[in-house]
């Protein structure tokens, strides 16, 4: 599990302007199914997936994609314009 | 870049081979529980500023891009 240090001395590295999270104790990772487990020899390991997820100003997932398309941001981004297109001028 | 409509957060994680007790579920093809049109779980996670960032912070102001990354080679 990275660190707040650990995410701040990365973020300074490669000029990151939006927050690093550290989930710790896994809990976000649960609550959000992205945590899993696999047995193996009698032990439990657990990893989590690469994911991208969209949540819009209500609170609600708007867009989510796991796994390799995951590594690839531009259609979560394309999802976030198309939101924010939606919102009434003010 | 979209920066005014869409924060960005990255829940940068390395990857974990710590056993838990006692068992969990075997998934071979992991899948993620989270789906379309479900209301996002709160959390509290600790920014890399030491601050503490909890997604309802964003309720009626912001669209939130959370972006889950494992091995994102912090260092860390």
């Amino acid at each position: 599990m990275d660190s707040p240090a650990a995410n701040a001395a990365f973020a300074k590295q490669i000029g990151i302007k939006f927050p690093l999270l550290s989930d710790m104790n896994r809990k976000m990772l649960k609550s959000y199914g992205v945590l899993k487990g696999y047995d193996e020899q009698n032990e439990t390991y657990e990893w989590a997936l690469r994911a991208n997820i969209v949540i819009d100003k209500q609170g609600i997932v708007q867009f989510v994609e796991e796994g390799d398309s995951a590594v690839d941001p531009n259609t979560a981004l394309t999802m976030c314009t198309t939101l924010h297109k939606k919102e009434p001028a003010k | 870049m979209n920066r005014k409509i869409a924060l960005g957060l990255l829940v940068a994680i390395a990857i974990s081979a710590a056993p838990v007790a006692p068992k969990s579920t075997t998934s071979e093809v992991a899948k993620m529980t989270l789906k379309v049109g479900d209301t996002a779980p709160d959390f509290t996670l600790l920014s890399d500023q030491w601050k503490t960032v909890k997604l309802s912070d964003y309720h009626g102001k912001k669209n939130v891009f959370l972006a889950i990354y494992v091995l994102a080679f912090t260092g860390g």
